[in-house]
C-alpha cells in the first residue's frame, strides 16, 4: 500500500546509477518499430556527416592543387564536387531531422498512453498518496522533456559523436603528433563531463520536482478556489504559490547554471585547440616537418572537431534533463498495483458478499476495522450506521476492492473478491459514493458512462430506458435534461443533482450488490421518497447496503449493523440502533 | 535585422500596453529587466566580438610566421589572452541568460497569480483550471526558454552576421556581396514558416489543457473508475488528446524539417561560390592565400548565426504563441475599485428581488429575504430550486443579474472583500480540505489566535477526534481530505467558518453528514458560543429548523412560501408534504 513517489520532500530512496546505456535500454521497449527510424537516422547522420568531413578536404584539395596551380577548370570541377556533397548533407539532414522528429513524437505519445495506463492500474490508494498536480506534471512535462532529447538531441549526440571521431581520427593521421596536442583539451573537458554529469542529473531532478510541485500547489488552489475566495485567502494562496514559485526558481535556476557551465568550457577547449596547433604547427613548419597547406588543413580539422563538440555541449544539457524525467517517469512506471487477481478460496455460503475475519488499517494509522465478519444475502437490505468516522465507508470500499483487507477475505457469492476480474466485479457491484463525481460533457454522457449497452442509444431509446426504470421523473431535475451540461468542478449543477446522476448512473447498471453511502445526503426528502420507491422496485436479486445519517432511509431494511471503534455489531432492530448511536461507545 | 523583424512589428510595438499579449509583447515584458538584458547583451557582444578575432589571429600567425621578426610567443600570449577572456565572458554570460530567464519566469508567474487572485471565482471557472495550469507552467516555460535561448542567441546571431559581413566585404567587396545574397533568402522562408507554425504552437497548447483536463477528472474520479471498471474509457478520452496533441507536433516537425535543410543548403551555396569566386580571385592575384583562408573563417563564423537563427525560430514562435495565450489572465482588469467600507457588520442582511440568470437559464427570480442579526433564516426545498446559489449571492462568490444583496442596508459590493470575508462564515456542500495539516485547514492562515481556534474546533466537536490523533492538530490532511470521512471533513469545515468568529454564517447543508445527536450539540455550541450571530441555514431536515424565525420555501429559484414553522405548516401544502415526508424520522429524533 506504499505508493507514495519521491517529490523532493525528503525520502529519498536511493536509486541505481543511470548511465546512458541503462538510459537506452529503459527506453527501448517503449520505441517498440522504431529501429527502422534509429537505423535510417543513423545512416542519415553518417551520411550527412561523411558530407560535412569531405566537403572540407575537397575544399582543402581544390586550394592546394586547383589555386596554388592556377587551375580554373580544375577548380570549377571541385566546386561541383563539393554543391553535390552538400546536396548529399542536406537531403539526409532533412530525412534525419523527420525521421527522429516523428520518432521523438511517438515515443512522446507511447510514454503519456504508458503512464496514463499504469495510473488506471493503479488503485485507489496511490492517489491518496500522491499529489494530482505532480502526476500531471509527469504526464506532460517531464515525457515531453524526454521527447525533445529524443527527438532534437538523440540523434545529434551521436552525430556528434561520430563527427568527433571522424575528426580525430583525421588529425591523428594527419599528424600524430599534431593530432594528438590539439585533442589534449576535448580530453580534459570530456573527463570533467563526465566526473560532473551525476551532479548535473541530480539538479535536473530537483528542477522537475520543483516544477511538480508548483504544479500540485496551482492545481490544489485552482480547482478549491470557491474556498479560497470565500475565506478571503488570497494572500494564503499567493503566498502559498510564492513558497512553491521560489523553490522551483532556485532549483531551476541551479539547474540552468550547472547545465550552462559546459558551452563556455568547450568553447574555451576550442579555442586553445586552436592555440596549440598554430603555436606547435608553425614550429613544426619551422623544423621543415610539415606544409602549411597541411596547417591550413589541419586547422579547419580542428574545427570540424570541435564545432561537434561544441554541439555536444549544447544538447548535453537536455540529455541530462531527458534522463532526469526519465528517472520521475519510471517511479511511476515502476510502480505495481498490489491489488493484482489472484486465486483465492472459497466459501461455502449463499450469501453475496460475506467478510470474514477482516482486519483494515490504511497506511500508518491504527485499525479501522478488527476482525469483522458478517454475511449479506442476496435480495436482502441492509443498513450500515454509527458516529461518523467509525468505518462505514471504509467498510463499503472493501466491499467494491477499492482497498484490500490487511487480513482476513472478503467474498463475492462464495469466492475471494480478490480472484474476481475487475470487469465481472464491476458488473456485480455497483456503489453510489459519497462524494459523487462527473466528467465534464452533459447529463446524458454522465448516466451512460461504463455503461457498454446504453453507450450508442439514441435520446428517445435512453428516455424509454429511464422510463422502465421509473427514472424520468428524476431528469425534471436538469433544465435541459439528458443534454444539461455538466462541469466537473464549478457551479453549474448542485451537489444534489449530482447524486441524482450517480444514482440513476448506478441504478440502471442493474448490480447484484448495490451500495448506497450516503448516497442522498444532499437530496431533498421529497425527491428522496422517489428514489426509495425506485430503489424498491429493483430486481428481486439485488441485494443493497445502504449508509446514512438520516435514520428515515432505513427504514424498511432487513438488517441493521452498527459499525463503530474496529467492531460491526448486528443490531436487532432500528430503535437498538438509534440506541447504541446515542450511548454506545463514540470513536470519532 | 530583417530576421527578427516579423516577431517586431513597429505598429504594435507603441500601440500596446505592457505586457499585452501578441508578439510585441513579449519584447515588452521585457522592460523591467532592461538592465540585465543590456548586461547579457553586452556579454553576448564582447564575447562574440572577440571570438571574430581569432580567425584574425590566425591568419596573421600563418601569414606572419615567415617574416622576419615575427614574435610567436607574443602571438601566444596574446591569443591565450584572448581565450581567457572570451571564457569569462560567455561563462558570465551563460549565469548572466539563466538568472535573467528563471527571474522574467518567476516574476511573470507570481503577476499571473496575483491577476488570477483577485479574479471571481466565475473568472476562474470560465478559463478552467486546466488552462491556468498550462499557462503557469508549460506556457510560462516556453516564455523562458525564449530568453534562456532565444534572446541572447538572436541578438548576438544578428550581431554576429553583421559583423562577419562588414569584415567579408572589407576583405573582399564583390566576393562579400555575393555572399550576403543568401541573407534575404533564408529570411523570407523563416516568415513565411513562422507565420504557420505559430498557430500550430497555439493548438498544441490547447491540447496540452485538454490532457490536463483528462488526467486531472482520472485522479479525481478514481474511486469511480474503478467501481466501474472504466479504466478502457478513460484511457479512449486522454488517447484522443494525446493522438491530437501528436499530430500537431508532427505537422510543427514537418515544416521544421524543411526549414533547416532550406538554410543549410543556402549556406552550403555560399561556401561553393566562395572556392568558386575566392578561387578565381587568388588565381587572378587580387587577394591572397591568407584572406582566402580568413574568409573561409569568416563564412564559418557568418554561417553559424545563420542556422542558429533557423532553429531558434522554433522557440520564438513557440513562445509567442504561449505568451498570447496568457493574455486573457494578464489583460484581466484588477479588482474592482470598491467602496471600502470597513464597518463591522451588524448581521442585518437583505435579499432584494434578486434574478440570478446564467445564459438564458434563470436560476433564481424575484428573490427577495430579509433578516436582522442575531435571527435564524432556515431556506428549505427541493433539489435543483436555486438555494446553493442564495448562499454564493450572499458571500460574493457570485453576482446577481439583477437586484441586490445588502448587509446593515449598504450593498455587498461596496463592503471592502477582506472585511466582509472575515465577518461572514461559509460551510459549503462539498468539503473542501487542502493538503496541509488540520490546523492549516482550519485557521487557514497564520493570523487566527489559538484561543479562536479552540473554540471552534470545540463548538464543530471535533475535540475528540482530534484527540485521538497521534499528531493533533498537526497531522497532515491528505489531498481532497481522502484521509477524512465525510462527517469529520464537513466538522472541520465548520469549524473553519466558526475560526473567523464570524457576525454571519452560512450553513449549506451542513446537516446532510453529521448524524442528528451531534448535529444538535453543534448547533447548541454555535448559539453558546457564538451570541448573536445571524444564521442563514440551508437544509434537507425540518426537525432542526422547527425553531428557526423565518423558514424560506424556495422551488424552481422562486420563494414559495415564507415566515415560521407553525405558519408555514398552517398555510403551505407543499411545505407540509416535506414534512409528511420527514415524519418517520422525526420519530426517531423525538425518541432522542
Amino acid at each position: 500500500m506504499k505508493y507514495k513517489l519521491d517529490s523532493g520532500q525528503g525520502g529519498n530512496t536511493p536509486r541505481p546509477k543511470l548511465t546512458l546505456r541503462a538510459g537506452i535500454d529503459r527506453l527501448a521497449p517503449l520505441m517498440p518499430g522504431e529501429q527502422k527510424s534509429v537505423i535510417v537516422s543513423l545512416l542519415a547522420i553518417l551520411v550527412s556527416s561523411l558530407a560535412s568531413l569531405t566537403a572540407p578536404v575537397l575544399i582543402a584539395g581544390a586550394v592546394d592543387t586547383y589555386i596554388r596551380h592556377k587551375d580554373t577548370h580544375g577548380l570549377e570541377r571541385a566546386a561541383l564536387q563539393v554543391l553535390g556533397v552538400y546536396l548529399w548533407g542536406v537531403v539526409a539532414s532533412y530525412v534525419q531531422v523527420r525521421t527522429m522528429g516523428s520518432a521523438g513524437r511517438r515515443l512522446l505519445f507511447r510514454l503519456r498512453n504508458a503512464l496514463f495506463t499504469k495510473l488506471q492500474q493503479l488503485p485507489v490508494a496511490f492517489f491518496n498518496q500522491n499529489k494530482a498536480g505532480d502526476l500531471i506534471s509527469r504526464l506532460n512535462n517531464d515525457t515531453d522533456k524526454l521527447n525533445q532529447f529524443v527527438a532534437q538531441a538523440l540523434m545529434q549526440f551521436m552525430g556528434s559523436a561520430f563527427m568527433i571521431t571522424g575528426a580525430g581520427i583525421f588529425l591523428l593521421s594527419l599528424n600524430t603528433r599534431l593530432g594528438a596536442a590539439a585533442l589534449v583539451p576535448a580530453v580534459i573537458v570530456l573527463a570533467i563531463t563526465r566526473m560532473t554529469s551525476a551532479w548535473v542529473k541530480g539538479r535536473n531532478v530537483k528542477s522537475l520536482q520543483g516544477l511538480g510541485g508548483m504544479s500540485s500547489e496551482i492545481q490544489e488552489s485552482l480547482n478549491n478556489f470557491k474556498v479560497i475566495v470565500a475565506f478571503n485567502r488570497v494572500d494564503y494562496f499567493r503566498r502559498k504559490f510564492e513558497a512553491a514559485n521560489e523553490v522551483n526558481y532556485n532549483a531551476s535556476t541551479a539547474a540552468g547554471f550547472a547545465n550552462n557551465i559546459f558551452m563556455p568550457l568547450y568553447g574555451l577547449s576550442a579555442t586553445l585547440a586552436q592555440l596549440i596547433v598554430i603555436a606547435y604547427g608553425i614550429r613544426l613548419i619551422n623544423a621543415g616537418q610539415i606544409s602549411l597547406g597541411l596547417l591550413v588543413g589541419f586547422l579547419m580539422y580542428v574545427n570540424s572537431f570541435y564545432m561537434p563538440l561544441r554541439q555536444l555541449a549544447s544538447v548535453w544539457s537536455s540529455f541530462q534533463m531527458g534522463l532526469a524525467a526519465l528517472d520521475r517517469i519510471s517511479d511511476v512506471l515502476s510502480l505495481e498495483s498490489d491489488m493484482s487477481v489472484t486465486t483465492g478460496e472459497t466459501l461455502e455460503s449463499t450469501a453475496v458478499l460475506s467478510f470474514r475475519n477482516v482486519h483494515f488499517a490504511y497506511p500508518d494509522s491504527k485499525d479501522i476495522l478488527r476482525n469483522v465478519s458478517f454475511d449479506l444475502e442476496k435480495g436482502k437490505a441492509y443498513a450500515l450506521v454509527g458516529p461518523t468516522g467509525g468505518g462505514k465507508t471504509t467498510t463499503a470500499s472493501l466491499m467494491a476492492r477499492l482497498y484490500d483487507p490487511t487480513a482476513g477475505s472478503v467474498f463475492l457469492n462464495g469466492r475471494d473478491i480478490r480472484s474476481w476480474k475487475p470487469e465481472e466485479r464491476a458488473q456485480k457491484i455497483g456503489f453510489i459514493l459519497q462524494d459523487p463525481f462527473l466528467f465534464s460533457g452533459s447529463v446524458r454522457d454522465n448516466i451512460v458512462y461504463g455503461n457498454p449497452e446504453l453507450q450508442d442509444y439514441s435520446s428517445a431509446q435512453l428516455a424509454e430506458v429511464l422510463e422502465q426504470a421509473n427514472l424520468t421523473s428524476l431528469m425534471e431535475r436538469f433544465s435541459e435534461g439528458l443534454d444539461t451540461r455538466v462541469a466537473t468542478s464549478g457551479n453549474s449543477i448542485s451537489l444534489g443533482q449530482k447524486q441524482l446522476i450517480a444514482f440513476i448512473r448506478a441504478t440502471l447498471r442493474k448490480p447484484e450488490l448495490l451500495i448506497l453511502d450516503e448516497a442522498t445526503a444532499n437530496i431533498d426528502t421529497v425527491t428522496e421518497q422517489l428514489l426509495e420507491e425506485i430503489l424498491a422496485k429493483l430486481p428481486e436479486y439485488t441485494t443493497k447496503v445502504i449508509i446514512a445519517h438520516r435514520l428515515n432511509t432505513i427504514d424498511n431494511v432487513d438488517q441493521i449493523f452498527f459499525v463503530n471503534s474496529g467492531e460491526i455489531t448486528e443490531a436487532g432492530s432500528m430503535e437498538h440502533a438509534v440506541d447504541m448511536l446515542l450511548h454506545g461507545k463514540r470513536d470519532s | 535585422m530583417e530576421l527578427s523583424e516579423p516577431q517586431t512589428p513597429p505598429k504594435t510595438k507603441r500601440g500596446r500596453p505592457a505586457g499585452a499579449p501578441g508578439p510585441a509583447g513579449l519584447f515588452l515584458l521585457l522592460k523591467p529587466y532592461k538592465g540585465l538584458i543590456l548586461l547579457l547583451l553586452a556579454l553576448t557582444v564582447a564575447g562574440n566580438g572577440l571570438n571574430l578575432v581569432v580567425p584574425r589571429l590566425i591568419a596573421r600567425a600563418i601569414d606572419g610566421f615567415r617574416r622576419p621578426g615575427f614574435d610567436l610567443t607574443n602571438t601566444v600570449i596574446q591569443f591565450a589572452l584572448l581565450a581567457a577572456v572570451v571564457f569569462i565572458l560567455t561563462y558570465f554570460q551563460a549565469l548572466v541568460q539563466t538568472y535573467a530567464s528563471e527571474r522574467v519566469a518567476k516574476d511573470l508567474r507570481a503577476k499571473l497569480v496575483a491577476k488570477i487572485s483577485v479574479q471571481s471565482f466565475a473568472f476562474v471557472e470560465q478559463i478552467t483550471p486546466a488552462k491556468m495550469l498550462t499557462n503557469l507552467t508549460s506556457d510560462v516555460d516556453a516564455v523562458k526558454l525564449f530568453i534562456s535561448q532565444a534572446i541572447a542567441s538572436i541578438i548576438s546571431s544578428v550581431f554576429l552576421i553583421f559583423g562577419a559581413s562588414i569584415l567579408l566585404l572589407t576583405i573582399n567587396w564583390r566576393l562579400g556581396l555575393s555572399i550576403l545574397g543568401i541573407i534575404p533568402v533564408i529570411g523570407l522562408t523563416l516568415a513565411l514558416v513562422l507565420s504557420r507554425v505559430r498557430k500550430l504552437f497555439k493548438l498544441g497548447q490547447e491540447t496540452v489543457d485538454w490532457l490536463n483536463r483528462v488526467i486531472s477528472e482520472s485522479i479525481l474520479g478514481a474511486s469511480l473508475i474503478r467501481i466501474l471498471h472504466t479504466q478502457n474509457i478513460e484511457f479512449e478520452k486522454f488517447s484522443n488528446a494525446n493522438e491530437q496533441s501528436k499530430q500537431i507536433g508532427l505537422s510543427i516537425l514537418r515544416l521544421f524539417a524543411g526549414l533547416i535543410p532550406i538554410i543549410t543548403f543556402a549556406t552550403n551555396l555560399a561556401t561553393v561560390v566562395i572556392l568558386l569566386l575566392g578561387g578565381h580571385f587568388v588565381i587572378t592575384g587580387s587577394m591572397t592565400l591568407g584572406e582566402f583562408a580568413a574568409f573561409n573563417s569568416y563564412l564559418a563564423i557568418l554561417i553559424f548565426p545563420i542556422m542558429i537563427l533557423g532553429f531558434m525560430s522554433n522557440v520564438i514562435a513557440q513562445a509567442s504563441a504561449s505568451f498570447a495565450r496568457l493574455g486573457a489572465i494578464l489583460t484581466a482588469p484588477d479588482q474592482k475599485p470598491a467602496l471600502n467600507l470597513l464597518t463591522m457588520l451588524r448581521g442585518d442582511f437583505a435579499i432584494d428581488n434578486v434574478s440570478l440568470a446564467f445564459g438564458d437559464k434563470e436560476a433564481l427570480k424575484n428573490v427577495s429575504i430579509s433578516a436582522k442579526a442575531g435571527t435564524t433564516t432556515a431556506i428549505i426545498g427541493p433539489t435543483a430550486a436555486g438555494k446553493t446559489q442564495l448562499l454564493y449571492l450572499l458571500i460574493g462568490l457570485l453576482e446577481p443579474s439583477a437586484g441586490t444583496v445588502t448587509y446593515d442596508g449598504q450593498p455587498l459590493v461596496s463592503y471592502e472583500k477582506e472585511a466582509l470575508h472575515r465577518q461572514i462564515g461559509i460551510v459549503f456542500q462539498d468539503s473542501v480540505l487542502f493538503n496541509l495539516t488540520l490546523r492549516e485547514n482550519i485557521a487557514f492562515s497564520n493570523t487566527a489566535s489559538d484561543t479562536d481556534i479552540e473554540k471552534a474546533i470545540n463548538a464543530a466537536e471535533l475535540r475528540d477526534f482530534i484527540d485521538t490523533l497521534p499528531q493533533g492538530l498537526d497531522t497532515v490532511v491528505s489531498e481532497r481530505g481522502n484521509s477524512l470521512s465525510g462527517g469529520q471533513k464537513q466538522r472541520v469545515m465548520l469549524a473553519r467558518a466558526l475560526t473567523l468568529n464570524p457576525k454571519v454564517l452560512l450553513l449549506d447543508d451542513f446537516t446532510a453528514r453529521v448524524d442528528s445527536s451531534t448535529e444538535r450539540k453543534i448547533l447548541a455550541n454555535v448559539h453558546a458560543e457564538y451570541p448573536g450571530i445571524t444564521l442563514i441555514s440551508v437544509t434537507q431536515k425540518i426537525a432542526s429548523v422547527e425553531d428557526y424565525d423565518q423558514i424560506i420555501l424556495l422551488m424552481e429559484g422562486e420563494i414559495l412560501d415564507s415566515g415560521t414553522h407553525r405558519h408555514l405548516m398552517e398555510t403551505s401544502p407543499e411545505y407540509v408534504q416535506i414534512y409528511d415526508s420527514q415524519r418517520s424520522t422525526s420519530v426517531y429524533e423525538v425518541q432522542a
